[in-house]
């Protein structure tokens, strides 16, 4: 036993020495340090959400110097608090808490610690040192919209959902105004998992899905496992998040995509220069926090056309995906010709439009 | 086996021994319990390895790491509890393990096992299954097992604890038999008189060490026992009368059916008086058990009536027999799984049975302590302190500290199962002098005992249980040990 | 060959430096993987002790960490020494939470004073009673507890998930299932800058040391515990003994279930329990299921969980490499146990040596 203990302390030794230890430049501010907190609600590597959000801090750190600090799947409940907590306690002075379950403990952690800069993905509370920030997802995902109602033949579209929420359900219905733009008679079929990320979950909803015989698969999910599911059947895919041509290369034709990294940037920068406020961001394609994907060869003939041709519209200003007549399911028009859902009604969203099967409430 | 020293922690169960057995010999190990007799034959088995010392079998000397080893020098273990499957028949039993081949030739197997048989004596159905055996049957298997594996030493632990005396008879032709036959037969016991019987030689172990070996023809039990326990000892046990005539406990009609649903007690009646000890005899399983929990209190699915001193205890639970002001003190068969908390010390044990008299929620201990330090000092315990666990203790200890506590609760009846099972001489005797004691004190006393010798010097009267039921009530001072053991085979009284 | 043998005579000293090596040797093979993540072992190392210990906001986290894992650990020791596998704290955890929350909810306009405490009962009840039931068939027909209470933990992991998304999800969420925070008067008031469920940690470590040791009820569920037939034998009521111990175990589970929903979380949710109920099987058993000693062993466990977030975000240490490490130094301290129990002696492996 003697021998055990002293081999132990010898190898811990060995290895203490002859590791390095390494330490970077600061970036400081009143002499403080300035360092960014990201809290993701999956791992890094999801291939999804976590990682676009990821590849953000990446660029944050790339291009202003700070230094970047986080943590992987924190789950939506008080644990986040104390996420929140070490972070500050590690010397954190801005922190993204990038989920939207992360809200109510977000704010909370706010008030207690006035001098930190919070920013909240997706949610809806503010405070003054709270920010929030959103893309219009709505536009790229409209454009997909187009691309899978080109694309199906049984004029079924299967669209795999993780919470009834308005975030999620105004996605499904900017899809739903994409696919009923080329493709009136088709339906897009919605099913929920409750969770962000589970690709195992996920991909047993689109199988779901398939066998309910739809031909194209979207998804408002963390993972490429929907993805997976319509490449094993020899189906269509339609991605979220980011470029998840890898993941299923036979079935994948395009994505609605964040692109965080000139947000995350710019706040950085506010915050360096000392002009940061407590804003409610919610940038759209022609800022660039939002994209759609490059169209692969899946994809039917002529669908980048007629996407290029909405795109510019929406770059330039001249087209609103929620531009009015807007019927609900039950036929009843709740957008009147000439005028658009405003920003406040997109916010609160909880009912589907026209050609969506499935219910925003309950399971 | 040359040298043999072998010790666990601090202990040393064998310390420099040495003895050799010869081909066509019967060789007696005797020895108290404790005395590193089990140890000395696991070695040999290659269930422990020596710490130092040699082993030489055929002048061959052998280093044993596991029993595979020994049973390829020849060397065959029948231990004292069966190590059978019980849904297998004879024959499946005695290939198990073997590693040959994979088909079983059952014809060529039956013939092979049927020719040991012969040659030595066995009466085995190859084809039998084990849960049909009897005890006796079991053990023969056993023998048989490792006779197939071509074993031609026999080491057997303690082969007659089990039997009946008529078992024990033909388990003793059948080792004459191999003896004849050439082969060399250990015997592992502490009973003396099976000593003087079977065997041809005796080594006496005491205390880890060799006491002495002796040619049997030479000797005489007295000599022996001296040898065994270190000092000259008497080896009679008193009987004194019977005090008044008053019937204490009388036990009418008692049946009771288990849990599966088997009959246990079919219609046991009986009565014990003030002051008498009554004998149980009977093969284990006989529902010896059963009527000592029935009686105080612990089986509750009896049907029948338990008379104490008139008043029906049949369907009171222990407690409130308790409560009723009856004390019957119980030494269950089972000491540590039933009468003691092994792990607890000795003044936590103590307290167990009347702990819940006390008013307060908390526990107080002096009083319990006071009386573990009585009984140790009465009883003699060897122990380091009354706040040592009761499982350290050696098994007389364990033994002395369970009647200590049930006498010292000052019994009306003392109901005891096995009480002296597994101890030395010495230790034995101390109890029966303390149940005599009780008896001249007026307690009436339940005796289950294994040792016809010992029912027979103690109890007043032997009640012979067989399944369950009463097959006849002996006068102690007249039975033989013959009339018993055939009573306790289910044969009437003669 | 090697060849395993029990031993009985491990005395303190060895047993020592058993565990010492044991938790060197842990540190040593995960100093290899830390090597491989590309960081320094000992700066690691010590910024987990600095993590978890390193000031008093730090410290007050790891406490915070340790008090549902200290009171859930205390139940499960109470059930565990009755030899009663209780592997439903973490059902147990959340019917407490429940409990607790019902009231949170529904009686909102109670002061506190009256709210906490009708609160707590009412957590210890549910916690109880979904204790009780498995013990109740343990008791009466022999069922096998450790499924039972398994399996018992899905059914309220379902029955949360039930209320999360039907009958108690938050109106003013906007279609998140997420049941609505508790009020002021049904938090937790803090104590020395955290939450009371602190002191009520200490006073059952207390009353726990006492009840096992020196009343009478805990004589009789020590005996019960070592053997059902001595307790029968002594005249204990064996059933009683084991469905009302288990019922005080599943209640303080329930209770620190409610400590969790009322202090840290301010609601309920599936979250809850973040592993609580299983972590805690494992700190009883290295307790021995002693009170005082729980406290100690709860709280490094507390330490290990705090120091491994602290490096996580320290080194930039993905989540799953941090688990492993934390499972690492588990998988050596849990084995040390088995070579204070077991003894490995080599043999040589020489069967028939020829003579001389």
């Amino acid at each position: 036993m003697k021998k055990l203990t002293l081999f132990s302390v010898l190898v811990l030794s060995a290895l203490i020495a002859f590791s390095g230890c390494g330490k970077k430049d600061k970036t400081t501010i009143d002499g403080k340090e300035v360092v960014m907190g990201f809290i993701y609600v999956g791992p890094i590597g999801d291939g999804g959400w976590t990682y676009a959000h990821e590849q953000g801090r990446k660029a944050v750190e790339k291009e202003t110097g700070i230094r970047t600090i986080f943590k992987e799947t924190v789950p939506e409940g008080a644990e986040v608090k104390d996420v929140i907590r070490s972070m500050i306690d590690q010397g954190a002075t801005i922190i993204a808490a990038t989920s939207f379950g992360y809200m109510d403990y977000v704010a909370e952690i706010a008030k207690e610690f006035p001098a930190i800069k919070f920013l909240h993905c997706s949610g809806y509370k503010m405070g003054e040192n709270l920010s929030t920030y959103f893309g219009r997802i709505e536009q790229p995902r409209y454009l997909s919209g187009i691309v899978a109602g080109m694309k199906t033949k049984t004029n079924k579209i299967g669209y795999v959902a993780a919470f009834e929420i308005p975030e999620v359900v105004r996605g499904i219905n900017a899809f739903t105004l994409g696919v009923r733009s080329v493709n009136p008679k088709a339906e897009v079929h919605v099913r929920w998992t409750h969770t962000w990320y589970d690709p195992a979950k996920e991909k047993e909803a689109a199988k779901a899905l398939l066998d309910e015989k739809c031909d194209v698969i979207a998804q408002h999910q963390d993972t490429a496992g929907p993805q997976q599911a319509a490449e094993e059947r020899g189906m269509f895919s339609v991605g979220y998040n980011s470029d998840m041509a890898k993941m299923a290369p036979k079935a994948y034709m395009t994505a609605p995509v964040w692109n965080w990294g000139p947000y995350y940037v710019g706040e950085v920068k506010k915050v360096l220069a000392g002009t940061w406020k407590a804003s409610d961001y919610w940038g759209g394609m022609k800022d660039d926090i939002v994209q759609l994907a490059p169209i692969t060869a899946n994809a039917p003939d002529g669908a980048e056309a007629k996407v290029n041709d909405i795109k510019k519209k929406i770059l330039d200003g001249t087209f609103d995906v929620f531009a009015g007549p807007i019927k609900d399911q039950k036929g009843t028009v709740k957008v009147p010709a000439g005028s658009a859902l405003a920003d406040k009604d997109q916010l609160s969203c909880d009912w589907f439009v026209e050609g969506v099967v499935g219910k925003t409430k309950g399971k | 086996m040359v040298n043999i020293s072998k010790s666990f922690g601090e202990i040393k169960a064998n310390d420099n021994i040495t003895f050799s057995v010869n081909y066509g010999e019967i060789y007696a190990l005797l020895g108290e319990n404790g005395a590193g007799k089990s140890t000395l034959v696991n070695m040999l088995s290659g269930v422990y390895t020596p710490d130092s010392g040699e082993i030489y079998v055929h002048d061959k000397k052998l280093r044993f790491s596991s029993p595979g080893d020994s049973i390829g020098s020849g060397i065959g273990m029948i231990h004292q509890h069966f190590k059978l499957i019980e849904i297998m028949t004879a024959a499946e039993n005695i290939i198990i393990g073997q590693k040959r081949s994979f088909i079983i030739h059952r014809k060529k197997l039956k013939k092979t096992i049927n020719s040991i048989s012969e040659k030595y004596g066995f009466k085995t159905d190859p084809d039998k299954y084990i849960y049909d055996m009897s005890v006796g049957e079991k053990q023969s298997v056993e023998i048989l097992k490792v006779l197939y594996r071509g074993a031609d030493i026999l080491i057997l632990d303690e082969p007659t604890a089990v039997l009946t005396p008529q078992e024990t008879e033909k388990l003793f032709t059948i080792l004459k038999k191999m003896k004849e036959q050439g082969c060399a037969v250990i015997i592992i016991t502490h009973k003396l008189h099976e000593v003087m019987e079977i065997s041809d030689r005796v080594t006496v172990l005491r205390r880890g060490e060799v006491a002495g070996t002796v040619n049997t023809s030479e000797t005489n039990p007295k000599e022996l026992t001296a040898m065994m326990v270190g000092k000259a000892v008497d080896l009679s046990i008193d009987r004194p009368a019977i005090l008044k005539d008053e019937v204490m406990l009388e036990v009418k009609d008692l049946s009771l059916i288990d849990r599966d649903g088997i009959k246990k007690l079919n219609r046991v009646s009986f009565n014990v008086k003030a002051g008498e000890i009554l004998g149980i005899a009977g093969v284990a399983g006989s529902g010896q058990k059963e009527l000592c929990e029935s009686i105080q209190g612990l089986e509750r699915r009896k049907r029948g009536e338990i008379l104490f001193r008139g008043e029906d205890i049949a369907r009171l639970t222990p407690r409130a027999i308790f409560e009723r002001g009856l004390r019957i003190s119980f030494i269950p068969e089972d000491r540590l799984g039933m009468g003691l908390v092994p792990t607890m010390n000795i003044v936590d044990n103590v307290i167990m049975k009347d702990y819940y008299l006390q008013k307060s929620l908390f526990l107080d201990r002096e009083p319990a302590r006071e009386r573990a330090e009585h009984i140790v000092k009465m009883l003699n315990v060897h122990t380091p302190g009354i706040y040592h666990p009761v499982n350290q203790l050696s098994g007389g200890n364990i033994q002395k500290v369970l009647l200590g506590r049930e006498i010292d609760a000052n019994p009306d009846f003392l109901v005891t199962a096995y009480p002296t099972r597994g101890l030395d001489i010495g230790s034995s005797h101390l109890i029966y002098d303390e149940l005599n004691r009780q008896k001249m004190k007026g307690v009436g006393v339940i005796y289950v005992g294994e040792d016809l010798n010992v029912l027979l010097s103690l109890c007043d009267r032997i009640m012979v249980l067989f399944e369950g039921r009463v097959i006849g009530t002996v006068d102690a001072s007249t039975a033989t040990k013959e009339d018993i053991g055939f009573m306790m085979l289910g044969g009437k009284e003669c | 060959m090697l060849r395993m043998s029990a031993r009985t005579d491990c005395s303190r000293n060895e047993a020592v430096i058993i565990r010492t090596s044991a938790i060197l040797l842990a540190l040593s093979a995960v100093a290899v993987f830390i090597m491989l993540l590309g960081h320094n072992p000992l700066s690691v190392y010590l910024s987990m002790i600095e993590g978890a210990f390193g000031s008093g906001y730090r410290i007050t986290e790891t406490i915070r960490k340790a008090i549902p894992l200290i009171v859930a650990s205390l139940g499960i020791s109470l059930a565990f020494r009755l030899k009663f596998w209780n592997i439903g704290a973490e059902g147990q955890i959340m019917m407490g939470a429940f409990g607790a929350t019902f009231f949170a909810l529904n009686f909102q306009n109670l002061p506190s004073v009256i709210l906490l405490p009708l609160m707590g009962l009412a957590s210890i009840i549910c916690g109880g009673i979904w204790g009780a039931i498995p013990a109740y068939f343990r008791a009466k027909f022999r069922t096998n507890e450790t499924i039972f209470t398994l399996m018992m933990n899905y059914i309220a992991l379902k029955w949360l998930t039930y209320l999360q998304y039907g009958p108690w999800k938050d109106p003013g969420a906007l279609g998140f299932p997420k049941i609505p925070g508790f009020t002021e008067n049904a938090v937790l008031p803090a104590f020395f800058g955290l939450h009371i469920g602190w002191i009520i940690a200490v006073l059952l470590i207390v009353i726990m040391h006492i009840f096992v040791n020196h009343t009478k009820r805990g004589y009789e569920i020590n005996v019960v515990g070592e053997s059902e037939n001595t307790g029968r034998y002594a005249g204990m009521n064996v059933k009683f003994i084991i469905i009302y111990t288990i019922f005080l175990s599943g209640g303080l589970c329930g209770l620190a279930g409610m400590i969790e929903a009322s202090g840290v979380n301010k609601t309920l949710s599936v979250e809850i329990t973040r592993g609580v109920g299983y972590t805690a099987i494992i700190t009883s058993w290295l307790s021995s299921l002693r009170a005082p000693v729980i406290a100690i062993v709860c709280i490094l466990f507390a330490a290990m969980i705090q120091g491994g977030t602290f490096i996580q975000m320290a080194f930039q240490i993905p989540q799953s490499a941090a688990q492993i490490l934390q499972g690492m130094i588990l998988f050596f301290v849990l084995g040390s146990e088995f070579f204070i129990k077991y003894k490995i002696s080599i043999i040589n492996d020489n069967k028939a040596e020829a003579n001389q």
